[in-house]
């Protein structure tokens, strides 16, 4: 396993990247947290209040 | 031309996400298309399904094309062909032609396998599963974001839409041209295009790990734009009485509710994409081989691993879907479904952070094979679902039936402690390749 271990530094866009798609990921849970909030509240729910 | 890698991963992204906004406009705006011609619901499910028809041979000629005159050239041309019948259809008053110039314009989801090969020929081994990750998982939002933005842009008046789609494409197209280059180095673009022969390309499709690839990315993307088209269906008849009981009343209330819940696994499922990517990456750099007999010494072992994980992860999913579906819990159906988009996108990321460094002489060849054949599931998967007695069973069925051959044959075809691309129907010679 050490022979394909590979520990290389990444390179500065690396960071942002990484910094990019974690935005990415904060969209793709508000999306599911609200659709299984729906799941219990319906249209009660923020933001489909009637 | 000074520039770096990261304006031409911007620059691809970019022509992807334009490219997978044009792919789906048209089911953006199906509703207004269907009252202005008076369709009916055959003729809007003959006009949906159309999106895909282009894509298992697109994909594959794209492939080789972008090994053969390089990703700026092909993708400018793939943008510039879209948007100028995207601008014509604007104007289209006949049904007949505009159906026609609207399955042309889903050429532009051909434009994936473009992308990868140009990301491929810009990045090095050990961030290629970012980098690939960030241009596929940006670009496949562009599907979510057309069908969210675009009728609240445009409202009925596709028209416009259709037109600007296409004068924008164009502009992209442009920007393409002036600013992407194919590869790296010249020594990369001219490996990739010493690759492109049909000799080459027999001997990609013939390698194991090849296939292996592409079963395991129709485990994943094909059953990601399945899923895309078949879960508001699901929901909808499924759950008809949970739904109801949440207050959504009408066939409008049960579209919203439905529709809602179907998203989960679509933002999901694109937006965890650049994460694997990242995951894989770390698997590399850790050198984590955790898995059994999967090989564990090739230089890009530890992303085999990742890969094996996350088929397992989609099969286990898919079955729990079945489980939450027999239980009648809406809630617990959510819970599973954005545990399987997560999986999902665990699957087509760490796919395509191998394929170019299985393949580094055939980038392009190899990702028109795997990204484009696979989009086949798309088509096969609804038909099953929609063929089992009881609607929540579809997915066990094809768990057992489909999916655990594919991983067996995935941790059969991954063993090879050397050269695992030297194992195929035919020998390396036969396949036209010195080996």
């Amino acid at each position: 396993m050490s022979s394909i271990a590979s520990h290389a530094r990444t390179e500065p866009w690396y960071k942002y990247g990484v910094a990019f798609l974690m935005l990415e990921i904060a969209i793709a849970v508000a999306v599911s947290g609200y659709s299984l909030y729906m799941t219990f509240n319906g249209l009660g729910g923020f933001p489909g209040k009637h | 031309m000074p520039t770096h890698k990261v304006e031409q991963l911007v620059i691809a992204t970019v022509g992807f996400f334009w490219c997978f906004l044009m792919w789906f406009s048209t089911a953006a705006f199906s509703p207004s298309i269907a009252a202005t011609y008076h369709l009916g619901i055959k003729d809007l499910g003959l006009l949906a399904s159309s999106a895909i028809w282009m894509a298992p041979v697109g994909r594959v000629v794209a492939g080789w094309a972008s090994d053969r005159f390089g990703a700026p050239r092909t993708f400018a041309i793939i943008l510039a062909g879209c948007g100028l019948v995207s601008i014509a259809s604007a104007y289209t008053t006949s049904y007949e032609l505009l159906f026609v110039e609207r399955v042309i314009v889903a050429v532009a989801g051909v434009s994936f396998v473009v992308g990868i090969q140009h990301v491929a020929q810009w990045f090095e081994p050990e961030e290629i599963g970012t980098a690939e990750g960030l241009y596929a998982g940006t670009g496949n939002v562009g599907a979510g974001a057309g069908a969210l933005l675009l009728p609240r842009i445009f409202g009925t008046d596709y028209h416009s839409a259709f037109l600007w789609l296409g004068v924008i494409a164009l502009g992209i197209a442009a920007w393409y041209l002036l600013r992407g280059v194919a590869a790296k180095t010249t020594e990369r673009r001219l490996s990739a295009q010493r690759g492109s022969d049909i000799r080459g390309t027999v001997f990609v499709w013939t390698r194991y790990i090849a296939i292996a690839l592409m079963l395991a990315y129709a485990m994943s993307f094909g059953l990601e734009i399945a899923m895309n088209a078949w879960l508001p269906g699901y929901f909808a008849r499924g759950f008809h009485e949970e739904i109801l009981g949440l207050g959504f009343s009408g066939v409008a209330g049960l579209q919203i509710a439905a529709g809602t819940f179907a998203a989960v696994e679509s933002f999901n499922a694109s937006l965890f994409r650049p994460f694997s990517g990242f995951m894989s990456d770390l698997f590399q750099r850790r050198g984590w081989t955790p898995l059994p007999f999967i090989a564990k010494e090739l230089p890009y072992a530890p992303r085999l691993h990742w890969l094996g994980i996350a088929l397992i992860l989609i099969t286990l999913s898919m079955m729990g879907l079945t489980v939450a579906g027999l239980s009648g819990s809406l809630h617990s159906s959510i819970a599973v479904l954005v545990a399987f988009g997560i999986f999902l996108s665990f699957g087509t990321g760490g796919t395509f952070a191998l394929v170019p460094l299985l393949f580094p002489d055939r980038p392009g060849i190899a990702a028109g094979f795997i990204g484009g054949v696979s989009t086949a599931g798309g088509i096969v998967y609804p038909l099953i679902f929609a063929g089992s007695a009881n609607i929540h069973m579809g997915y066990l069925y094809v768990a057992l039936y489909m999916f655990v051959p594919i991983v067996v044959f995935y941790f059969w075809a991954a063993r090879y402690e050397r050269h695992p691309e030297e194992h195929g129907l035919f020998t390396g010679e036969l396949a036209g390749q010195q080996v």
